[in-house]
């Protein structure tokens, strides 16, 4: 319960308008603070949710695997340019930002994450490196405004920050490849 | 539940034997007095330069040509902020990795020697041309001001001794970790993990800030350098030093200070919880040094006081912590009423009293931190003495005064000699002394720094100018400080010298507080430092990519090299 309190406080603090204004004037807080925090509120708030719907739950996801596509495919959804953009012009857009990144990426993603075996998850991890890699060489060396609402020094910002998470995440995967917990734990 | 409680006691009475049973290392003790003994050394150098400064800033010394204002200024920022607190901090560090893993292992002495001696080479470099009034940039270096070119490679050495170093510290700890397998790392252990995590951290922003801008714009190869990217580097260093030292010191309250009053450790989850949150958030923190600097933008600075008042959130469970250890501690030995624990600490034991003041000053200065992240009012304050006045209390007080109260029982258990009833008063004596002395100077800066008292300025009547005369009053309180200051300085290093070659020979312990009996074991998690370290890089990169990008491509004309003394 309390967990879902500060899911929930955290989810109406970031829409309160001053706060999604402030995360939305700059490209890269836009994507990499309000959207995975966004996914985090949703996360806190899922266990009270996972808990009513168990027997749903284990059926549909009884292997994590639907979940965690269905993850991936909200994540990958608004890291499109043009999504970034529809959210900051059409309403629809935003209200659709604030329900699907926390009910249909944070929620499945803490139902489905303690189910994967560590090679999955280490495999999604590993998509998610290629992925921000990419993602960062298309914002740096893109020479044109991928965004209407956003400058090129925003979104070359954006780059460098995809690049610098996607280094973070090499440094964990050559950690979990190199590192074994058996001779520590 | 029961079982692991059960555990948690034998562990504690192994400890406890072992420690008996073993001693101190001589060749692990070589290692710490070394760098003890550099930094005292360090630390009476500095007061007497210290003592230079302030009698002139209170108007009555006035200064030759060839030993400047700027140069002195440099030196005892040198001495005290770099050298005095990193070779403590490792010496300290080093003991405790000695006691609590069992001792060094061989390769590691030889690293803590490869690095101290490359330290010491650094040093000298360092030095060398401040002396020749060659590098009168103090001990922020910023550019446009440029040393000679041998300043910075002195202080490349310095930084790659503090690499090699915490690469010992890593090597010993997961030697440890392998033959301990699923034990938690000793606490103290545990504090100087982070502390040398903190330290390659923060020194690898200052290495790229020398090794690729500086030097080259030194040495005349490029003709220009990015001023805010320089500061920015430089500062993401700077703040983690100063955390760096105020971690140690409070090492030393969460395991030390417990001890010495006869009590047991705050939960060692939560204990373990802070010094995590310490890593992960501290290196962020330096932009609130830049919070007045032009060419930043105003929502990067609003979301970087977040960032920096985060820190405080460990820093208020530590203060809270300190003061439930010791109200528990008092009570059990029969204080009663709200504050009758309070009487039952020891007051008369310098191990305890000296960290004690150190935590209370703590309590002003952190709100004194608090005041200055916040934009408006740091614009009152930032280049006036109220900062100076600040770190006297942060790094002067709460931290030196801890490392002052370590060094009286650091110092004898690693020379195998006592603590005396008479070093102890002395001790005590030195203390009040620089406590006064302390307060009196801080606070008159502060003041002075109200009034708009400029810092990083030498002695001036502005032309007798009447508003500016109303500061002298304050200025030559500040003399008198650090008149007082230097009394306290040569009482230490006096006593530390002492308790290294002169006290009577005997055994002292390592006093390390046992947790409560009846605590819950703590989670493993604490343990995974290679979660913590990319956590610790991701919210580094979300701090710094949106300004620095900024800083790199909107940047302004490059500035070339400047002597301005």
């Amino acid at each position: 319960m309390t967990q879902f309190i500060y899911g929930l406080l955290l989810y109406i603090f970031l829409m309160l308008p001053p706060v999604a204004a402030l995360f939305e004037s700059m490209m890269i807080t836009h994507m990499h603070m309000q959207m995975p925090m966004l996914v985090i509120s949703g996360f806190l708030m899922s266990g009270l949710l996972l808990r009513r719907s168990h027997l749903f739950l284990e059926k549909w996801n009884h292997n994590g695997i639907p979940g965690i596509t269905l993850f991936m495919m909200i994540m990958i959804y608004w890291t499109i340019p043009r999504t970034m953009d529809e959210a900051l012009t059409m309403q629809t857009m935003e209200i659709w930002k604030f329900i699907s990144l926390p009910f249909l990426a944070g929620v499945p993603l803490r139902d489905s994450w303690k189910k994967l075996t560590k090679a999955w998850k280490n495999f999604i991890i590993f998509i998610f490196t290629v992925k921000y890699f990419g993602m960062g060489a298309l914002y740096i060396w893109s020479e044109e405004s991928l965004c209407n609402n956003y400058l090129v020094i925003d979104q070359l910002t954006l780059g460098w920050g995809f690049i610098t998470t996607a280094i973070c995440l090499v440094i964990y995967l050559v950690y979990a490849f190199s590192v074994n917990p058996s001779d520590y734990e | 539940m029961d079982a692991a409680i059960e555990q948690n006691r034998r562990a504690a009475v192994i400890s406890e034997k072992k420690n008996k049973v073993l001693g101190v290392c001589l060749e692990d003790a070589r290692i710490s007095k070394s760098y003890l003994a550099v930094a005292f050394v360090a630390l009476l150098l500095g007061g007497l330069l210290g003592l230079l400064q302030g009698l002139n800033r209170a108007g009555v010394l006035e200064l030759p040509a060839w030993l400047n204002y700027y140069q002195i200024l440099t030196a005892h920022g040198l001495l005290l902020v770099v050298v005095l607190s990193a070779f403590f901090t490792i010496g300290y560090f080093y003991a405790g990795l000695s006691h609590t893993l069992g001792g060094l292992l061989p390769k590691v002495r030889k690293l803590a020697w490869i690095g101290f001696w490359t330290k010491m080479v650094g040093l000298v470099l360092v030095v060398v041309p401040v002396l020749m009034n060659e590098a009168s940039v103090m001990y922020t270096f910023y550019p446009p001001m440029a040393a000679h070119p041998v300043f910075y490679f002195g202080l490349v050495l310095v930084v790659l001794g503090i690499w090699i170093l915490a690469t010992g510290a890593f090597i010993n700890v997961a030697h440890w970790r392998k033959n301990h397998k699923g034990q938690h790392l000793p606490i103290l252990a545990f504090f100087a993990t982070g502390v040398f995590v903190l330290l390659v951290g923060a020194t690898a922003f200052v290495a790229v800030e020398v090794l690729f801008m500086i030097i080259p714009w030194s040495l005349g190869w490029v003709e220009t350098i990015n001023v805010m990217v320089a500061r920015t580097l430089f500062w993401a260093f700077g703040h983690t030093a100063v955390n760096i030292w105020y971690l140690t010191a409070v090492s030393a309250w969460y395991v030390i200070v417990p001890k010495i009053i006869g009590g047991t450790r705050w939960n060692d989850y939560l204990t373990r919880v802070v010094v995590i949150a310490l890593v992960i958030m501290n290196i962020t923190g330096g932009f609130h040094h830049q919070i007045v600097d032009p060419g930043i933008s105003l929502p990067i600075k609003f979301m970087h006081v977040f960032m920096s008042l985060a820190i405080g959130f460990p820093s208020l469970m530590t203060a809270y912590a300190m003061f439930r250890v010791f109200e528990r501690t008092g009570r059990r030995k029969g204080g009663k009423g709200a504050l009758g624990w309070f009487k039952k600490l020891p007051w008369g034991d310098v191990r305890f009293l000296s960290p004690f003041i150190a935590m209370a000053a703590f309590i002003p200065a952190g709100a004194g931190g608090i005041v200055q992240s916040t934009n408006q009012l740091d614009q009152v304050v930032h280049n006036t003495m109220w900062i100076v006045g600040h770190f006297h209390l942060t790094l002067g007080m709460s931290v030196v005064m801890t490392f002052f109260g370590i060094s009286y029982w650091l110092v004898p258990y690693l020379s195998k000699r006592v603590l005396t009833p008479q070093m102890n008063k002395l001790g005590i004596i030195q203390t009040i002394i620089w406590t006064v002395g302390m307060v009196i100077m801080a606070i008159s800066m502060h003041a002075a720094g109200l009034f708009g008292s400029p810092r990083r300025t030498s002695f001036t009547t502005y032309g007798d100018f009447a508003e500016t005369l109303g500061w002298n009053p304050l200025m030559t309180a500040v003399g008198i400080g650090a008149t007082l200051l230097l009394i306290a300085v040569i009482l230490q290093v006096y006593a530390v010298f002492n308790m290294m070659f002169f006290a009577p020979k005997g055994e002292v312990e390592f006093p390390i507080a046992e947790i409560e009996q009846d605590e819950a074991p703590t989670p493993y998690m604490t343990e995974r430092w290679g979660i913590w370290v990319v956590v610790m890089l991701i919210v580094i990169a979300m701090a710094y990519v949106l300004p620095l990008t900024d800083m790199i491509v909107n940047a302004p004309p490059g500035s070339p090299p400047f002597k301005t003394w």
